[in-house]
């Protein structure tokens, strides 16, 4: 059962930077129920009133993390905030903060992602011929999963870089989202590409900056903490300074006879 | 030297600001003990790291403060290096004053 339908405001940012000098707030009235969320509620505000409305989603169900942008001043995915519960007759929609606005609501995320390749955001290893031909598997303890597993839980919506108060003043800042990515792989024992990532997470624009206001934390909308994950990327990195460990543990490799793949790289890839 | 050991330093140092600021206003206002560290040579040599200390720890915060105000990589390196100088030009004066006040030539 829906229930009872209201009727909302919703005052949404309209900017298209090809054509527009300035960006406006354009209004349109809306009728929700306890079901609709704001993301129903925009693709019905683009089907029934305004065509023209640019709007980024896919999954509808917080997974992809496209539908990120400011509902009522605050970093929330659209397709998870049902409009009843902002408790407000007025629902301000807005791009996310710190990004280039494509066209309204969608932002542009090249700059992040051009960002988060630089941490090489995958495990790296060096025996190659294992990974080709693998014989067993990697052993990996419960506790050490456990070590890294709610890092791993990022969806990449950069609500936390949206947040984030450097990000907002340091272009050239990596970010919560990156560094997070950079600790999921760092603190995955399977991994030994710490010294490949140093260049960029321990750089004058690295995890040092954080001023750790912890606003990233506050609004991941999947219960991460990329602020406790760039508290321990700071840990992880005076270790080495000072005690010179760069890694605390690796993954033995545990015969699994039954295994028999083999790879084949794609030419020019040796 | 890479981010890391700067920001280390930087910790380090606020340590050490803390340890030898309070010897420090110990041996300048507790008679007794302070008047005995005043008299000893721990004074000025507490006064020389406590020096260093606080200007590494300073200079450091400037710094980071001014790379996040002007961004850009060849700024960050032109402000490493600035802060650098003005801090090696700082602490040769400081170490003069000291020379001046505790062994006076002539």
């Amino acid at each position: 059962m829906a229930g009872k339908e209201v009727e909302v405001r919703f005052k949404v940012f309209r900017f298209n930077p090809k054509t527009d000098f300035a960006p406006r707030w354009q209004e349109y009235r809306v009728n929700v129920d306890r079901s609709t969320t704001v993301l129903d509620a925009l693709l019905k505000i683009k089907e029934e009133q305004d065509p023209t409305l640019a709007i980024r989603y896919s999954c509808r169900q917080a997974v992809c993390g496209s539908c990120g942008m400011m509902i009522n001043d605050k970093q929330m995915l659209a397709c998870f905030t049902r409009v009843l519960e902002l408790n407000s007759n007025v629902v301000k929609v807005a791009p996310l903060k710190n990004y280039r606005v494509i066209k309204d609501l969608v932002t542009d995320f090249g700059e992040v992602f051009q960002k988060e390749r630089q941490v090489k955001p995958y495990i790296i290893r060096h025996d190659v011929e294992e990974l080709l031909n693998p014989t067993g598997t990697y052993k990996q303890k419960e506790e050490e999963l456990l070590g890294y597993i709610q890092f791993a839980d990022c969806i990449e919506c950069g609500m936390c870089s949206s947040a984030c108060p450097v990000s907002a003043t340091d272009p050239l800042y990596l970010g919560p989202m990156v560094l997070n990515r950079a600790y999921r792989f760092i603190a995955d024992p399977r991994d030994l590409g710490f010294e490949q990532r140093l260049e960029a997470i321990d750089s004058e624009h690295g995890c040092w900056r954080c001023h750790f206001a912890a606003s990233c934390s506050a609004v991941c909308p999947k219960g991460v903490d990329p602020a406790k994950a760039i508290q321990l990327l700071r840990r992880a990195l005076v270790k080495r300074a000072v005690l010179g460990i760069s890694s605390s543990k690796v993954s033995e490799l545990i015969p699994m006879p039954h295994i028999k793949g083999k790879l084949e790289l794609p030419k020019g890839w040796q | 030297m890479r981010e890391s050991k700067r920001m280390f330093l930087h910790y380090v140092s606020g340590i050490i600001i803390l340890i030898t600021g309070f010897v420090h206003l110990v041996s300048n206002n507790v008679p007794g003990i302070g008047t005995a560290i005043h008299e000893s040579a721990l004074y000025p040599a507490n006064l020389i790291v406590l020096l260093s200390a606080l200007l590494y720890h300073m200079l450091n915060g400037v710094r980071v403060i001014l790379m996040e105000l002007i961004p850009g990589r060849c700024a960050a390196k032109a402000i490493t290096w600035i802060v650098f100088l003005v801090g090696i030009a700082l602490y040769i004066y400081g170490l003069q004053v000291f020379l001046n006040l505790f062994w006076p030539m002539g």
